[in-house]
């Protein structure tokens, strides 16, 4: 009996692989359903921080990931900047992050569509930048220094989004939706420099770790992982990617639940009995 | 202070707005009356586009009254509304600077006017005329007299002044440990994923295969980075003694650059230049996830005898430890992130938290010029644990006995500006 | 030789250290242009810098299918994915969409980046599930406790968790996510500002060693 479960114990960890992918699996070829319960704080503290904002308010985006987090944080980005044309928000989106571009892209282009916003005159994509804490800085003083074309080479200055745009001042809100520490750098840089709202949406590997800034208020609000997304997707009735990965993401979590739990009665029969 | 004197301008606005303090319904006073005891001047401690307007609180302002900032660049006229806002905002208190730098209380509205949102670029000196008009349910019932002001560059922040204050008693704390450093020995506490290093390169000599050292995804403006450059100058060093053979994938091609230097110097010393090869350093991909997948191929296919991660790491940091553990090579980690620490810790034989990375260098290398920083650590967290102990104290007794200027004055101490 | 290598090296670095520094505590417009100044070189050198990796990479791994070394194919794959992403893009001058349709490197950067750099973050997960199988096992008292933190944040974080424990604990009128915040916001949070402090003070020391020339390690000795 003992032989078996040190045996099981010392499982090759590609069993746990096919587990986990079997159970990943299932869900999204046969959608189980399964309810999102309750939404976080956090989540909720993002969503009335934007929405509260007074119509026409600028709000700029910081979209800083990649294909690799996309999964989580695409579904965030995509709730969030519907939330803000629905609230009629204008929006101007950046990005550190060389991957992030096409995501930009495919977000734009569908999102504004479903609320009838142009290009330029709603909201203004600007390229990518190198070296995030630079731009940061050199924001704070003349954002057009920086950023004097839009994506598309179109002068930034009389782009109608813009208008009265120049520096953080000028600006209601930032959110930073990334799986990096460009957030750290928001945080440090601008949001407590400048005294500029900050919302965040992250990967929910890194989510434990903004605690502290959001007791401090450093943060507005924190969107975490898919759950975050489908809590999100949720406030704004309009389920997405976030809340078709939910059923998968339960499954998941409970996997290892039930994994850990194993592994912990092995070692209390291999010790105690 | 000049601005004082608004106080005694008081008594006549009291006087003015007393007919309204009356039970009748609020008559406005004679139209355009004289708003009194308003100045204007620079805002200070900025960069020299702002100005200020301070003017006393009407003890009859009620929920209806409220104020309008009129602002312009030319001789006559060319009025620009720059603020408007009801008469319990913009009050003194409410500029955030702290009582060392600023004197406005509850009882005079202080309102700053940001004239770049107005105006643009403007050259230095540059008069602007401004005037304030109060208003009563929506209808204006008196107007100060247009002002003259011209906002200059100030320069030095005052509000910072905390703030220079404890980088000066740290500087100082700094050279005086330096300086007692050089004359005598300092004491540093036993590390043992630093004293593993040796077992670690002894091994892989024994074994001829390679050490793989990752000095992560940060850039060399991150600490993290910089401490790992300092490791691995010690590191290649030994390598470059026992004639071992050492591989450095880089992510970012500036980290890449100095950890060139660095490694070539260690051969240097160590007395091996022969032995050093340009390719010890190599660049792998500024993208994180395709550096995480490159070096867990270099490590699955040449299954080194040790690997380092040390730096800064964000989600590879599992990718890496977990590769590089199946393949059975002893593994250092250090990093001051601390939510990847648990993933090291799964993985990694010894792992390095925070500040014992940064400490690493001074270890390894014994120079007590270096070993002379750890001792301004330990009195920087000195300061912060009595600062948080007493701080916790004092607030709480002083908000529990109402000594509220007395808390705020504590706060402002505290408080970056 | 000392002059170039140390010397002048050293000075760039006291004085634009002690510089900028300043500038924290200097408002003037003087300040804000020299920080505006030193963003943008540093802004070009770090874009000359990827030069630099560049050809770091394509020696390393030309020096490697040269000398048919050990996985020298592997090698190849750089060169071809370089191709695959570099020559659409050049052609479509970086558009990803031209009149609605989609172009070759929008093609390029969905089809074969997206899927790759997902897979890698995806690998994450099932090293997490198999990590916390074999690692996290009960074998102090400490362990035990970290033991039941994570079992309640995972139970959770899961709607069906959320409805386990209602019905398990619902009798203690504490909901599964007012234990989940108590948890983040007070014992974590705790231990992530000490951490964060003295990783705060540690920047600030070393910092100051290399402003002052004491660590230059990074540039060589002498």
């Amino acid at each position: 009996m003992k032989e078996i479960l040190q045996k099981f114990f010392k499982i090759d960890r590609r069993w746990i692989f096919l587990l986990l992918a079997i159970v990943l699996f299932t869900p999204i070829i046969r959608p189980i359903g399964l309810p999102n319960k309750t939404i976080a704080r956090d989540t909720r503290n993002a969503y009335e921080a934007l929405d509260k904002l007074p119509k026409g308010s600028f709000v700029l985006f910081s979209l800083d990931y990649d294909p690799s987090t996309r999964p989580e944080l695409q579904p965030q980005a995509t709730a969030v900047i519907r939330h803000a044309f629905r609230r009629d928000l204008r929006v101007g989106v950046v990005t550190y992050i060389a991957g992030s571009t096409g995501l930009i892209q495919q977000i734009f282009e569908k999102v504004p569509g479903e609320f009838k916003k142009v290009n330029g005159t709603d909201y203004a994509i600007f390229p990518y930048m190198a070296n995030p804490t630079a731009v940061m800085t050199q924001m704070a003083s003349d954002f057009y220094g920086i950023y004097d074309k839009d994506q598309d080479g179109k002068d930034a200055r009389s782009l109608p989004v813009m208008k009265g745009i120049k520096s953080y001042k000028d600006m209601a809100m930032v959110v930073n939706i990334t799986g990096t520490s460009i957030l750290d750098s928001w945080v440090a840089l601008v949001g407590d420099k400048y005294n500029v709202p900050l919302v965040a949406g992250v990967t929910a590997i890194s989510q434990p770790g903004y605690g502290p800034y959001l007791q401090t208020g450093q943060l507005k609000g924190l969107i975490g992982g898919m759950k975050g997304a489908a809590e999100y997707e949720s406030l704004i009735q309009e389920p997405g990617k976030g809340t078709s990965g939910i059923d998968s993401l339960n499954l998941g979590h409970l996997l290892v639940l039930a994994l850990i739990l194993t592994s912990n009665i092995i070692l209390l029969v291999i010790r105690y009995l | 202070m000049k601005y004082n004197r608004s106080i005694f301008m008081l008594l006549p606005l009291l006087l003015a707005a007393a007919p309204l303090n009356a039970a009748k319904p609020a008559a406005p006073k004679a139209p355009d009356a004289p708003l009194l005891g308003v100045t204007a001047a620079d805002m200070p401690y900025d960069v020299g586009n702002a100005l200020l307007l301070r003017w006393p609180v009407n003890p009859a302002d009620d929920a209806d009254a409220s104020y309008q900032v009129f602002v312009s660049s030319q001789e006559n006229g060319g009025w620009i509304k720059a603020a408007d806002f009801a008469a319990s905002a913009n009050k003194g208190k409410d500029i955030d600077l702290p009582f060392w730098a600023w004197n406005g209380g509850a009882a005079e509205h202080a309102v700053k006017v940001e004239l770049a949102d107005f105006f643009g670029e403007f050259k230095p000196g540059t008069v602007f005329g401004l005037k304030v008009a109060a208003l009563r349910k929506g209808k204006q019932y008196a107007e100060s007299e247009p002002l003259k002001a011209s906002p200059r560059g100030n320069w030095f922040r005052l509000d910072r002044l905390n703030n220079l204050l404890l980088l000066i008693v740290i500087v100082v704390v700094f050279f005086m440990a330096v300086s007692h450093a050089k004359r005598k020995g300092l004491f540093i506490r036993r590390i043992a994923g630093l004293d593993a290093i040796d077992e670690a390169i002894g091994r892989a000599t024994e074994m001829g295969k390679p050490i793989y050292y990752c000095p992560g995804i940060g850039t060399m403006s991150t600490i993290s980075t910089i401490a790992s450059t300092f490791i691995l100058g010690e590191v290649s060093k030994k390598v470059a003694q026992y004639d071992s053979y050492i591989k450095v994938p880089h992510y970012d091609p500036i980290v890449m650059t100095v950890c060139k230097e660095v490694v070539k110097q260690s051969y240097l010393e160590a007395g091996r230049p022969d032995s050093y090869r340009e390719d010890l350093n190599y660049f792998v991909s500024a993208d994180q996830f395709s550096y995480a997948a490159s070096v867990d191929g270099m490590i699955s296919r040449e299954k080194p005898a040790a690997c380092f991660f040390m730096g800064y790491f964000m989600a590879e940091s599992l990718l890496l430890a977990e590769v590089g553990a199946t393949t059975g090579a002893i593994q250092i980690a250090g990093t001051d992130i601390e939510h990847q620490l648990p993933f090291f810790f799964t993985a990694c034989d010894y792992t390095l938290i925070g500040e014992e990375l940064y400490a690493a260098g001074a270890y390894l290398s014994k120079e007590p010029m270096l070993m002379s920083a750890l001792k301004v650590q330990d009195f920087g967290k000195l300061v912060v644990m009595l600062a948080v102990f007493f701080g916790a104290i004092v607030l709480a007794a002083g908000t529990w006995l109402h000594w509220d200027s007395f808390v705020q004055v504590i706060l402002n101490l505290f408080k970056a500006y | 030789m000392k002059l170039i290598k140390k010397h002048i090296p050293l000075a760039i670095v006291v004085v634009t250290g002690l510089f900028t520094v300043a500038s924290y505590y200097i408002p003037n417009k003087t300040s804000v242009d020299y920080l505006e100044m030193i963003n943008k070189w540093e802004n070009i050198v770090s874009a000359f810098a990827f030069l630099l990796g560049l050809i770091s990479l394509f020696y390393s791994h030309f020096s490697k299918i040269s000398r048919r070394t050990d996985g020298w194919g592997y090698s190849l794959f750089v060169f071809i994915g370089f191709a695959a992403m570099v020559v659409p893009a050049v052609l479509m001058h970086g558009k990803q969409m031209e009149a609605g349709q989609v172009t070759s490197l929008g093609w390029a950067f969905r089809s074969i980046y997206n899927p790759l750099s997902a897979t890698m973050f995806a690998v994450l997960a099932f090293y997490i599930v198999s990590t916390a199988y074999r690692s996290f096992r009960i074998k102090s008292g400490q362990a035990l406790v970290l033991f039941v933190a994570a079992f309640i944040l995972i139970l959770g974080k899961v709607p069906l968790g959320q409805i386990v424990w209602d019905k398990a604990l619902g009798w203690t009128h504490y909901g599964v996510d007012q234990v989940i915040e108590w948890i983040m916001s007070v014992p974590a949070v705790a231990g992530k500002r000490g951490i964060m402090i003295g990783i705060s003070i540690g920047t600030v020391v070393t910092s100051l060693k290399i402003i002052f020339g004491i660590e230059r390690q990074y540039m060589g000795k002498d």
